[in-house]
Protein backbone atom coordinates (compact mmCIF):
# COMPACT_ATOMS: atom_id res chain seq x y z
CA UNK A 1 0.00 0.00 0.00
CA UNK A 2 2.78 2.44 0.92
CA UNK A 3 4.57 1.62 -2.29
CA UNK A 4 1.39 2.22 -4.25
CA UNK A 5 0.88 5.67 -2.70
CA UNK A 6 4.52 6.57 -3.33
CA UNK A 7 4.08 5.54 -6.95
CA UNK A 8 0.93 7.60 -7.20
CA UNK A 9 2.64 10.75 -5.93
CA UNK A 10 5.58 10.22 -8.23
CA UNK A 11 3.17 9.62 -11.12
CA UNK A 12 1.26 12.81 -10.44
CA UNK A 13 4.49 14.81 -10.33
CA UNK A 14 5.68 13.47 -13.69
CA UNK A 15 2.12 13.94 -14.96
CA UNK A 16 2.32 17.59 -13.90
CA UNK A 17 5.46 18.01 -16.03
CA UNK A 18 3.70 16.41 -19.00
CA UNK A 19 0.79 18.77 -18.34
CA UNK A 20 3.03 21.85 -18.62
CA UNK A 21 4.26 20.59 -21.98
CA UNK A 22 0.84 19.51 -23.23
CA UNK A 23 -0.67 22.87 -22.33
CA UNK A 24 2.16 24.65 -24.14
CA UNK A 25 1.40 22.73 -27.32
CA UNK A 26 -2.34 23.21 -26.95
CA UNK A 27 -1.99 26.97 -26.48
CA UNK A 28 0.00 27.50 -29.68
CA UNK A 29 -2.12 25.01 -31.60
CA UNK A 30 -5.38 26.59 -30.51
CA UNK A 31 -4.49 29.99 -31.94
CA UNK A 32 -2.19 29.19 -34.87
CA UNK A 33 -3.26 25.67 -35.86
CA UNK A 34 0.29 24.42 -36.07
CA UNK A 35 2.32 22.15 -33.83
CA UNK A 36 5.26 24.04 -32.40
CA UNK A 37 7.94 21.43 -33.00
CA UNK A 38 10.53 23.76 -31.48
CA UNK A 39 8.92 23.37 -28.08
CA UNK A 40 11.00 20.35 -27.05
CA UNK A 41 14.20 22.21 -27.88
CA UNK A 42 13.04 25.08 -25.63
CA UNK A 43 12.59 22.53 -22.87
CA UNK A 44 16.16 21.24 -23.24
CA UNK A 45 17.41 24.81 -23.46
CA UNK A 46 15.62 25.67 -20.20
CA UNK A 47 17.15 22.67 -18.44
CA UNK A 48 20.66 23.56 -19.67
CA UNK A 49 20.35 27.20 -18.64
CA UNK A 50 19.40 26.20 -15.09
CA UNK A 51 22.22 23.65 -15.16
CA UNK A 52 24.72 26.37 -16.12
CA UNK A 53 23.28 28.73 -13.52
CA UNK A 54 23.90 26.23 -10.74
CA UNK A 55 27.10 24.49 -11.80
CA UNK A 56 29.00 27.38 -13.45
CA UNK A 57 27.50 30.52 -11.90
CA UNK A 58 26.96 28.90 -8.47
CA UNK A 59 23.44 30.21 -8.21
CA UNK A 60 20.98 28.83 -5.71
CA UNK A 61 18.31 26.62 -7.29
CA UNK A 62 15.53 29.22 -7.31
CA UNK A 63 17.73 31.85 -8.95
CA UNK A 64 18.90 29.40 -11.62
CA UNK A 65 15.24 28.60 -12.25
CA UNK A 66 14.43 32.28 -12.79
CA UNK A 67 17.44 32.69 -15.09
CA UNK A 68 16.32 29.66 -17.08
CA UNK A 69 12.75 30.98 -17.37
CA UNK A 70 13.89 34.43 -18.54
CA UNK A 71 16.30 33.08 -21.14
CA UNK A 72 13.78 30.55 -22.43
CA UNK A 73 11.19 33.34 -22.78
CA UNK A 74 13.74 35.23 -24.90
CA UNK A 75 14.34 32.16 -27.05
CA UNK A 76 10.63 31.47 -27.45
CA UNK A 77 9.73 35.06 -28.34
CA UNK A 78 12.79 35.22 -30.60
CA UNK A 79 11.58 32.15 -32.50
CA UNK A 80 8.14 33.75 -32.80
CA UNK A 81 9.41 37.02 -34.19
CA UNK A 82 12.08 35.55 -36.49
CA UNK A 83 10.69 32.18 -37.58
CA UNK A 84 6.90 32.35 -37.24
CA UNK A 85 5.72 35.95 -37.57
CA UNK A 86 7.28 36.57 -41.00
CA UNK A 87 5.51 33.45 -42.28
CA UNK A 88 2.23 34.45 -40.68
CA UNK A 89 2.42 37.89 -42.23
CA UNK A 90 2.92 36.30 -45.63
CA UNK A 91 -0.10 34.08 -44.92
CA UNK A 92 2.02 30.94 -45.34
CA UNK A 93 0.28 27.55 -45.05
CA UNK A 94 0.63 25.94 -41.65
CA UNK A 95 2.88 23.22 -43.05
CA UNK A 96 5.49 25.95 -43.58
CA UNK A 97 5.09 27.02 -39.96
CA UNK A 98 5.75 23.48 -38.79
CA UNK A 99 8.80 23.14 -41.00
CA UNK A 100 10.08 26.45 -39.70
CA UNK A 101 9.53 25.18 -36.16
CA UNK A 102 11.48 22.02 -36.97
CA UNK A 103 14.29 24.23 -38.22
CA UNK A 104 14.34 26.14 -34.94
CA UNK A 105 14.34 22.84 -33.09
CA UNK A 106 17.31 21.46 -35.06
CA UNK A 107 19.27 24.67 -34.66
CA UNK A 108 18.73 24.93 -30.89
CA UNK A 109 19.37 21.25 -30.13
CA UNK A 110 22.53 21.21 -32.24
CA UNK A 111 23.90 24.40 -30.71
CA UNK A 112 23.34 22.91 -27.27
CA UNK A 113 25.05 19.73 -28.44
CA UNK A 114 27.98 21.71 -29.82
CA UNK A 115 28.51 23.66 -26.61
CA UNK A 116 27.79 21.02 -23.99
CA UNK A 117 28.28 17.74 -25.83
CA UNK A 118 25.74 14.96 -26.03
CA UNK A 119 26.40 13.26 -22.70
CA UNK A 120 23.78 12.69 -20.02
CA UNK A 121 24.39 14.90 -17.02
CA UNK A 122 22.98 14.67 -13.56
CA UNK A 123 21.17 17.85 -12.61
CA UNK A 124 23.24 19.50 -9.84
CA UNK A 125 20.82 19.43 -6.91
CA UNK A 126 21.73 17.58 -3.73
CA UNK A 127 19.46 14.65 -3.13
CA UNK A 128 17.55 15.77 -0.09
CA UNK A 129 15.89 13.56 2.48
CA UNK A 130 12.41 12.48 1.44
CA UNK A 131 9.48 13.59 3.55
CA UNK A 132 7.71 10.86 5.52
CA UNK A 133 3.96 10.86 5.89
CA UNK A 134 3.38 7.84 8.10
CA UNK A 135 5.30 5.08 6.33
CA UNK A 136 5.00 6.74 2.94
CA UNK A 137 8.14 8.49 1.75
CA UNK A 138 7.67 11.30 -0.73
CA UNK A 139 10.56 12.68 -2.75
CA UNK A 140 11.03 16.34 -1.92
CA UNK A 141 11.69 17.22 -5.56
CA UNK A 142 8.59 15.31 -6.66
CA UNK A 143 6.62 17.42 -4.26
CA UNK A 144 8.20 20.70 -5.37
CA UNK A 145 7.83 19.79 -9.05
CA UNK A 146 4.18 18.89 -8.56
CA UNK A 147 3.35 21.98 -6.51
CA UNK A 148 5.10 24.45 -8.80
CA UNK A 149 3.64 22.86 -11.92
CA UNK A 150 0.12 22.93 -10.56
CA UNK A 151 0.66 26.46 -9.28
CA UNK A 152 1.76 27.60 -12.73
CA UNK A 153 -1.19 25.88 -14.39
CA UNK A 154 -3.57 27.52 -11.91
CA UNK A 155 -2.04 30.94 -12.62
CA UNK A 156 -2.38 30.31 -16.33
CA UNK A 157 -6.04 29.42 -15.85
CA UNK A 158 -6.63 32.63 -13.89
CA UNK A 159 -4.85 34.60 -16.60
CA UNK A 160 -6.89 33.07 -19.43
CA UNK A 161 -10.28 33.20 -17.71
CA UNK A 162 -10.08 36.20 -15.43
CA UNK A 163 -8.15 38.88 -17.31
CA UNK A 164 -8.72 41.10 -20.31
CA UNK A 165 -5.63 39.75 -22.09
CA UNK A 166 -6.75 36.21 -21.37
CA UNK A 167 -10.10 36.96 -22.99
CA UNK A 168 -8.24 38.39 -25.97
CA UNK A 169 -6.28 35.15 -26.31
CA UNK A 170 -9.41 33.02 -26.05
CA UNK A 171 -11.14 35.17 -28.67
CA UNK A 172 -8.08 34.88 -30.93
CA UNK A 173 -8.15 31.09 -30.53
CA UNK A 174 -11.72 31.07 -31.81
CA UNK A 175 -11.38 33.50 -34.71
CA UNK A 176 -8.17 35.48 -35.02
CA UNK A 177 -9.40 37.79 -37.77
CA UNK A 178 -12.56 38.81 -35.96
CA UNK A 179 -10.47 39.28 -32.82
CA UNK A 180 -8.42 41.83 -34.77
CA UNK A 181 -11.64 43.51 -35.92
CA UNK A 182 -12.44 43.98 -32.23
CA UNK A 183 -9.17 45.82 -31.74
CA UNK A 184 -7.01 42.94 -30.52
CA UNK A 185 -3.42 43.23 -31.72
CA UNK A 186 -2.59 39.82 -33.22
CA UNK A 187 1.15 40.28 -32.78
CA UNK A 188 0.80 41.27 -29.14
CA UNK A 189 -1.27 38.13 -28.55
CA UNK A 190 1.47 36.08 -30.23
CA UNK A 191 4.10 37.54 -27.93
CA UNK A 192 2.02 36.78 -24.84
CA UNK A 193 1.48 33.21 -26.02
CA UNK A 194 5.16 32.64 -26.69
CA UNK A 195 6.13 34.16 -23.34
CA UNK A 196 3.77 31.67 -21.70
CA UNK A 197 5.15 28.72 -23.66
CA UNK A 198 8.67 29.86 -22.76
CA UNK A 199 7.80 29.75 -19.07
CA UNK A 200 6.08 26.37 -19.39
CA UNK A 201 8.92 24.72 -21.29
CA UNK A 202 11.63 26.05 -18.98
CA UNK A 203 9.90 24.79 -15.85
CA UNK A 204 9.14 21.43 -17.45
CA UNK A 205 12.75 21.17 -18.64
CA UNK A 206 14.23 21.86 -15.23
CA UNK A 207 12.02 19.40 -13.36
CA UNK A 208 12.36 16.73 -16.01
CA UNK A 209 16.13 17.24 -15.91
CA UNK A 210 16.10 16.78 -12.13
CA UNK A 211 13.98 13.64 -12.34
CA UNK A 212 15.97 11.97 -15.12
CA UNK A 213 18.96 13.70 -16.71
CA UNK A 214 20.01 16.76 -18.68
CA UNK A 215 21.02 16.09 -22.30
CA UNK A 216 20.45 17.83 -25.65
CA UNK A 217 17.82 15.35 -26.85
CA UNK A 218 15.86 15.33 -23.58
CA UNK A 219 12.99 17.14 -25.34
CA UNK A 220 12.07 13.83 -26.95
CA UNK A 221 9.85 13.36 -23.90
CA UNK A 222 7.41 15.88 -25.37
CA UNK A 223 6.07 12.93 -27.38
CA UNK A 224 4.48 11.94 -24.06
CA UNK A 225 2.81 15.32 -23.83
CA UNK A 226 1.42 14.72 -27.31
CA UNK A 227 0.06 11.34 -26.25
CA UNK A 228 -1.41 12.96 -23.16
CA UNK A 229 -3.18 15.68 -25.16
CA UNK A 230 -4.61 13.13 -27.60
CA UNK A 231 -5.76 10.89 -24.75
CA UNK A 232 -7.40 13.86 -23.04
CA UNK A 233 -8.89 15.34 -26.20
CA UNK A 234 -6.91 17.44 -28.63
CA UNK A 235 -6.80 21.21 -28.28
CA UNK A 236 -8.50 21.56 -24.90
CA UNK A 237 -6.44 22.71 -21.91
CA UNK A 238 -8.31 20.85 -19.13
CA UNK A 239 -8.26 17.69 -21.26
CA UNK A 240 -4.51 18.03 -21.74
CA UNK A 241 -4.06 18.20 -17.97
CA UNK A 242 -6.27 15.17 -17.27
CA UNK A 243 -4.55 13.14 -19.99
CA UNK A 244 -1.15 14.06 -18.58
CA UNK A 245 -2.05 12.97 -15.05
CA UNK A 246 -3.39 9.63 -16.26
CA UNK A 247 -0.31 9.00 -18.36
CA UNK A 248 2.10 10.00 -15.58
CA UNK A 249 0.42 7.69 -13.07
CA UNK A 250 0.16 4.81 -15.55
CA UNK A 251 3.84 5.09 -16.39
CA UNK A 252 5.05 5.07 -12.81
CA UNK A 253 2.81 2.14 -11.96
CA UNK A 254 4.13 0.18 -14.94
CA UNK A 255 7.73 1.04 -14.00
CA UNK A 256 7.12 0.16 -10.37
CA UNK A 257 5.16 -3.08 -10.72
CA UNK A 258 6.19 -4.44 -14.11
CA UNK A 259 9.39 -3.00 -15.55
CA UNK A 260 10.58 0.41 -16.57
CA UNK A 261 11.64 -0.98 -19.95
CA UNK A 262 7.96 -1.58 -20.78
CA UNK A 263 6.97 1.93 -19.74
CA UNK A 264 6.84 3.47 -23.20
CA UNK A 265 5.22 0.38 -24.67
CA UNK A 266 2.38 0.79 -22.21
CA UNK A 267 2.09 4.51 -22.97
CA UNK A 268 1.47 3.82 -26.63
CA UNK A 269 -0.83 0.88 -25.85
CA UNK A 270 -2.79 3.20 -23.59
CA UNK A 271 -3.12 5.71 -26.42
CA UNK A 272 -4.37 3.05 -28.83
CA UNK A 273 -6.87 1.58 -26.37
CA UNK A 274 -8.26 4.99 -25.46
CA UNK A 275 -8.63 5.96 -29.11
CA UNK A 276 -10.43 2.67 -29.83
CA UNK A 277 -13.13 3.52 -27.32
CA UNK A 278 -12.97 7.34 -27.37
CA UNK A 279 -11.93 8.46 -30.86
CA UNK A 280 -11.98 12.12 -29.73
CA UNK A 281 -10.06 11.42 -26.54
CA UNK A 282 -11.59 11.13 -23.07
CA UNK A 283 -12.88 14.69 -22.89
CA UNK A 284 -12.85 15.56 -26.58
CA UNK A 285 -15.80 17.68 -27.56
CA UNK A 286 -16.73 20.21 -30.20
CA UNK A 287 -13.82 21.41 -32.26
CA UNK A 288 -14.96 25.02 -31.80
CA UNK A 289 -14.24 24.94 -28.09
CA UNK A 290 -10.50 25.10 -28.05
CA UNK A 291 -9.39 26.69 -24.81
CA UNK B 1 -5.52 65.63 -50.04
CA UNK B 2 -7.06 68.83 -48.78
CA UNK B 3 -8.40 68.67 -45.24
CA UNK B 4 -12.16 68.32 -45.34
CA UNK B 5 -14.90 68.23 -42.77
CA UNK B 6 -15.96 64.69 -43.70
CA UNK B 7 -15.55 61.98 -41.06
CA UNK B 8 -14.45 59.42 -43.63
CA UNK B 9 -13.08 60.39 -47.02
CA UNK B 10 -12.03 57.77 -49.55
CA UNK B 11 -10.39 58.86 -52.76
CA UNK B 12 -9.62 56.81 -55.88
CA UNK B 13 -9.33 53.50 -54.05
CA UNK B 14 -8.27 50.38 -55.97
CA UNK B 15 -8.03 46.93 -54.45
CA UNK B 16 -6.85 43.66 -56.00
CA UNK B 17 -7.02 39.99 -55.10
CA UNK B 18 -3.89 38.72 -56.78
CA UNK B 19 -4.31 40.01 -60.32
CA UNK B 20 -8.07 40.38 -60.08
CA UNK B 21 -9.39 43.87 -59.49
CA UNK B 22 -12.16 44.00 -56.89
CA UNK B 23 -12.43 47.79 -56.46
CA UNK B 24 -11.54 50.38 -59.06
CA UNK B 25 -11.17 54.10 -58.39
CA UNK B 26 -13.74 54.17 -55.61
CA UNK B 27 -14.32 57.57 -54.01
CA UNK B 28 -16.82 58.15 -51.25
CA UNK B 29 -17.31 60.22 -48.16
CA UNK B 30 -19.26 59.92 -44.94
CA UNK B 31 -20.19 63.08 -43.02
CA UNK B 32 -20.62 63.12 -39.27
CA UNK B 33 -24.13 62.07 -38.25
CA UNK B 34 -25.00 60.46 -41.57
CA UNK B 35 -26.18 57.01 -42.51
CA UNK B 36 -24.51 56.19 -45.80
CA UNK B 37 -25.44 53.05 -47.71
CA UNK B 38 -23.52 51.24 -50.43
CA UNK B 39 -25.75 48.97 -52.45
CA UNK B 40 -24.71 46.47 -55.08
CA UNK B 41 -25.27 42.94 -56.29
CA UNK B 42 -23.49 39.89 -54.96
CA UNK B 43 -19.80 40.13 -55.87
CA UNK B 44 -19.88 43.88 -56.53
CA UNK B 45 -17.10 44.48 -53.99
CA UNK B 46 -19.10 45.64 -50.97
CA UNK B 47 -17.35 43.41 -48.45
CA UNK B 48 -14.01 44.22 -50.02
CA UNK B 49 -14.70 47.89 -49.38
CA UNK B 50 -15.57 47.22 -45.73
CA UNK B 51 -12.51 45.00 -45.24
CA UNK B 52 -10.24 47.57 -46.84
CA UNK B 53 -11.44 50.34 -44.54
CA UNK B 54 -11.04 47.95 -41.58
CA UNK B 55 -7.46 47.24 -42.79
CA UNK B 56 -8.10 43.51 -43.08
CA UNK B 57 -7.37 43.88 -46.79
CA UNK B 58 -4.56 46.06 -48.07
CA UNK B 59 -5.01 48.49 -50.97
CA UNK B 60 -2.72 49.29 -53.84
CA UNK B 61 -3.93 52.71 -54.81
CA UNK B 62 -5.85 55.64 -53.33
CA UNK B 63 -6.26 57.28 -49.94
CA UNK B 64 -8.47 56.79 -46.92
CA UNK B 65 -8.77 59.70 -44.49
CA UNK B 66 -10.56 59.49 -41.17
CA UNK B 67 -11.08 62.69 -39.18
CA UNK B 68 -8.63 64.36 -41.53
CA UNK B 69 -5.86 61.84 -40.81
CA UNK B 70 -4.65 58.94 -42.96
CA UNK B 71 -6.26 55.77 -41.65
CA UNK B 72 -3.81 53.34 -39.94
CA UNK B 73 -2.95 50.13 -41.84
CA UNK B 74 -3.22 47.77 -38.88
CA UNK B 75 -6.64 46.29 -38.17
CA UNK B 76 -6.51 46.84 -34.42
CA UNK B 77 -5.36 50.45 -34.85
CA UNK B 78 -8.35 51.23 -37.07
CA UNK B 79 -10.56 50.16 -34.15
CA UNK B 80 -8.58 52.34 -31.75
CA UNK B 81 -8.98 55.31 -34.04
CA UNK B 82 -12.76 54.90 -33.95
CA UNK B 83 -14.05 52.63 -36.74
CA UNK B 84 -15.63 49.28 -35.87
CA UNK B 85 -16.95 46.80 -38.42
CA UNK B 86 -19.80 44.37 -37.86
CA UNK B 87 -18.55 41.74 -40.32
CA UNK B 88 -20.64 39.89 -42.87
CA UNK B 89 -22.10 36.73 -41.37
CA UNK B 90 -21.83 38.24 -37.83
CA UNK B 91 -18.76 36.21 -36.80
CA UNK B 92 -19.62 36.16 -33.13
CA UNK B 93 -17.38 34.09 -30.83
CA UNK B 94 -19.60 31.01 -30.56
CA UNK B 95 -17.98 29.33 -27.52
CA UNK B 96 -17.89 32.56 -25.49
CA UNK B 97 -20.87 33.76 -23.47
CA UNK B 98 -22.90 36.78 -24.56
CA UNK B 99 -21.23 38.80 -21.82
CA UNK B 100 -17.74 37.72 -22.90
CA UNK B 101 -18.54 38.56 -26.52
CA UNK B 102 -19.48 42.07 -25.42
CA UNK B 103 -16.31 42.34 -23.33
CA UNK B 104 -14.18 41.39 -26.33
CA UNK B 105 -15.89 44.26 -28.13
CA UNK B 106 -14.72 46.57 -25.35
CA UNK B 107 -11.12 45.32 -25.62
CA UNK B 108 -9.65 48.64 -26.76
CA UNK B 109 -11.49 50.75 -24.22
CA UNK B 110 -9.30 52.64 -21.80
CA UNK B 111 -12.10 54.01 -19.60
CA UNK B 112 -13.10 50.68 -18.18
CA UNK B 113 -15.18 52.06 -15.32
CA UNK B 114 -18.00 52.87 -17.72
CA UNK B 115 -18.02 49.34 -19.10
CA UNK B 116 -20.98 48.04 -17.11
CA UNK B 117 -22.96 51.19 -17.87
CA UNK B 118 -22.18 50.79 -21.55
CA UNK B 119 -23.27 47.16 -21.42
CA UNK B 120 -26.56 48.24 -19.85
CA UNK B 121 -27.07 50.61 -22.78
CA UNK B 122 -26.57 47.72 -25.18
CA UNK B 123 -29.09 45.67 -23.18
CA UNK B 124 -31.60 48.54 -23.41
CA UNK B 125 -31.20 48.42 -27.17
CA UNK B 126 -31.41 44.62 -27.26
CA UNK B 127 -33.23 43.31 -24.15
CA UNK B 128 -33.04 39.77 -25.57
CA UNK B 129 -29.28 39.80 -25.03
CA UNK B 130 -29.70 40.49 -21.35
CA UNK B 131 -31.95 37.46 -20.96
CA UNK B 132 -29.23 35.35 -22.57
CA UNK B 133 -26.23 37.01 -20.91
CA UNK B 134 -24.63 33.77 -19.69
CA UNK B 135 -25.55 31.68 -22.72
CA UNK B 136 -22.90 30.76 -25.26
CA UNK B 137 -23.06 32.97 -28.33
CA UNK B 138 -23.36 29.93 -30.57
CA UNK B 139 -26.69 28.93 -29.03
CA UNK B 140 -28.40 32.19 -30.06
CA UNK B 141 -30.76 32.46 -33.03
CA UNK B 142 -29.60 34.26 -36.17
CA UNK B 143 -31.39 37.48 -35.21
CA UNK B 144 -29.98 37.40 -31.69
CA UNK B 145 -26.50 36.78 -33.07
CA UNK B 146 -26.86 39.87 -35.27
CA UNK B 147 -27.92 41.85 -32.18
CA UNK B 148 -24.87 40.52 -30.37
CA UNK B 149 -22.60 41.43 -33.28
CA UNK B 150 -23.94 45.00 -33.30
CA UNK B 151 -23.85 45.22 -29.51
CA UNK B 152 -20.28 43.94 -29.47
CA UNK B 153 -19.24 46.61 -31.96
CA UNK B 154 -21.00 49.31 -29.94
CA UNK B 155 -18.98 48.31 -26.86
CA UNK B 156 -15.92 49.81 -28.55
CA UNK B 157 -17.76 53.17 -28.64
CA UNK B 158 -17.00 53.79 -32.32
CA UNK B 159 -17.23 57.12 -34.07
CA UNK B 160 -18.11 55.27 -37.25
CA UNK B 161 -20.03 52.00 -37.19
CA UNK B 162 -19.74 49.88 -40.33
CA UNK B 163 -22.25 47.14 -41.06
CA UNK B 164 -21.70 44.49 -43.73
CA UNK B 165 -25.08 43.11 -44.83
CA UNK B 166 -26.87 43.19 -41.48
CA UNK B 167 -29.97 41.66 -43.11
CA UNK B 168 -28.19 38.57 -44.44
CA UNK B 169 -29.99 35.33 -43.59
CA UNK B 170 -32.56 36.91 -41.27
CA UNK B 171 -36.36 36.60 -41.32
CA UNK B 172 -38.17 39.71 -42.64
CA UNK B 173 -39.64 40.67 -39.25
CA UNK B 174 -36.20 40.39 -37.62
CA UNK B 175 -34.69 42.51 -40.42
CA UNK B 176 -37.27 45.25 -39.78
CA UNK B 177 -36.40 45.34 -36.09
CA UNK B 178 -32.68 45.45 -36.87
CA UNK B 179 -33.08 48.34 -39.28
CA UNK B 180 -35.24 50.22 -36.79
CA UNK B 181 -32.43 49.87 -34.28
CA UNK B 182 -29.92 51.16 -36.82
CA UNK B 183 -32.06 54.25 -37.41
CA UNK B 184 -32.40 54.75 -33.66
CA UNK B 185 -28.65 54.49 -33.13
CA UNK B 186 -28.20 57.24 -35.67
CA UNK B 187 -31.12 59.49 -34.70
CA UNK B 188 -31.03 59.16 -30.91
CA UNK B 189 -27.34 58.61 -30.25
CA UNK B 190 -25.95 60.53 -33.21
CA UNK B 191 -23.86 57.57 -34.38
CA UNK B 192 -22.44 57.81 -37.89
CA UNK B 193 -23.10 54.65 -39.90
CA UNK B 194 -21.74 53.21 -43.13
CA UNK B 195 -23.63 50.16 -44.27
CA UNK B 196 -23.45 47.90 -47.31
CA UNK B 197 -26.46 45.91 -48.41
CA UNK B 198 -27.70 43.68 -51.17
CA UNK B 199 -31.20 44.40 -49.88
CA UNK B 200 -31.34 47.74 -51.70
CA UNK B 201 -34.86 48.92 -50.92
CA UNK B 202 -34.35 48.61 -47.18
CA UNK B 203 -30.99 50.33 -47.26
CA UNK B 204 -32.19 53.20 -49.46
CA UNK B 205 -35.22 53.83 -47.26
CA UNK B 206 -33.23 54.37 -44.11
CA UNK B 207 -30.07 56.06 -45.37
CA UNK B 208 -29.38 59.73 -45.95
CA UNK B 209 -27.13 59.14 -48.94
CA UNK B 210 -26.17 56.11 -50.95
CA UNK B 211 -23.71 54.87 -53.54
CA UNK B 212 -24.30 52.17 -56.10
CA UNK B 213 -21.37 49.80 -56.54
CA UNK B 214 -21.17 47.73 -59.71
CA UNK B 215 -18.29 45.32 -60.39
CA UNK B 216 -15.95 47.36 -58.24
CA UNK B 217 -16.90 50.82 -59.46
CA UNK B 218 -19.21 53.49 -58.08
CA UNK B 219 -21.74 54.03 -60.86
CA UNK B 220 -24.26 56.28 -59.10
CA UNK B 221 -24.67 58.32 -55.98
CA UNK B 222 -27.39 60.42 -54.42
CA UNK B 223 -29.81 60.69 -51.55
CA UNK B 224 -31.66 57.54 -50.61
CA UNK B 225 -34.90 59.11 -51.83
CA UNK B 226 -33.48 60.07 -55.23
CA UNK B 227 -32.05 56.63 -55.82
CA UNK B 228 -35.29 54.94 -54.77
CA UNK B 229 -37.02 56.91 -57.55
CA UNK B 230 -34.31 56.47 -60.15
CA UNK B 231 -35.60 54.22 -62.95
CA UNK B 232 -32.23 52.48 -63.45
CA UNK B 233 -31.93 51.67 -59.76
CA UNK B 234 -35.55 50.54 -59.70
CA UNK B 235 -34.97 48.20 -62.61
CA UNK B 236 -31.59 46.75 -61.57
CA UNK B 237 -31.72 46.70 -57.78
CA UNK B 238 -35.34 46.93 -56.69
CA UNK B 239 -36.81 44.60 -59.29
CA UNK B 240 -39.43 47.17 -60.32
CA UNK B 241 -40.05 47.78 -64.00
N1 LIG C 1 -10.36 36.33 -50.77
C1 LIG C 1 -10.63 36.56 -52.08
N2 LIG C 1 -9.80 36.10 -53.02
C2 LIG C 1 -10.05 36.31 -54.34
N3 LIG C 1 -11.11 37.00 -54.79
C3 LIG C 1 -11.98 37.47 -53.89
C4 LIG C 1 -11.79 37.29 -52.48
N4 LIG C 1 -12.82 37.86 -51.82
C5 LIG C 1 -13.61 38.40 -52.77
N5 LIG C 1 -13.11 38.17 -54.00
C6 LIG C 1 -13.70 38.63 -55.27
O1 LIG C 1 -13.85 40.04 -55.22
C7 LIG C 1 -15.08 40.43 -55.75
C8 LIG C 1 -15.86 41.23 -54.73
O2 LIG C 1 -16.21 40.38 -53.65
P1 LIG C 1 -16.94 40.93 -52.35
O3 LIG C 1 -16.29 42.16 -51.92
O4 LIG C 1 -17.03 39.82 -51.37
O5 LIG C 1 -18.39 41.25 -52.93
P2 LIG C 1 -19.76 41.53 -52.18
O6 LIG C 1 -19.51 41.68 -50.75
O7 LIG C 1 -20.29 42.76 -52.83
O8 LIG C 1 -20.64 40.34 -52.46
C9 LIG C 1 -15.79 39.17 -56.20
O9 LIG C 1 -15.59 39.00 -57.58
C10 LIG C 1 -15.11 38.08 -55.43
O10 LIG C 1 -15.11 36.89 -56.16
MG1 LIG D 1 -20.25 40.67 -49.14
Amino acid sequence: MELFIQQLVSGVSIGAIYALLAVGYALVYSVYNFTNWAFDAFMAFGAFMAFVGISSLFMPFWLAMILSILLTILLSVGAESMAYRPLRERKAPRLFMMISAMGVNLAVVNIINLIFGGTFRKFPVESVQPIFVGNVSIGRMDLIAGLISFGVLALLWLFLYRTRWGLGIRASAIDIQTAALMGINNNAVAIIIFVITGVLSAIAGVFYGIKYAVYPMMGIVTIKAMIASIVGGLGSLPAAIVGSMLLGVLETLVSGYISSSYRDLFSFLFLIVILLFFPNGLMGKNVDEKL
Amino acid sequence: MPATSALLEIHDLSVYYGGIRALHGVSLRVERGEIVAVIGANGAGKSTLMKTIAAVKSYQNGTIFFEGQPLPKDTHKVVTSGITLVPEGRRIFAPLSVRENLLVGAYTRSNRQDLEKNMEEVFQLFPRLKERIHQRGGTLSGGEQQMLAVGRALMSQPKLLMLDEPSLGLAPIVIDAMFETIVRLNRDLGLTILLVEQNASLALELCHRAYVLKTGEIVMEGTGKDLLEDPRVRASYLGIK
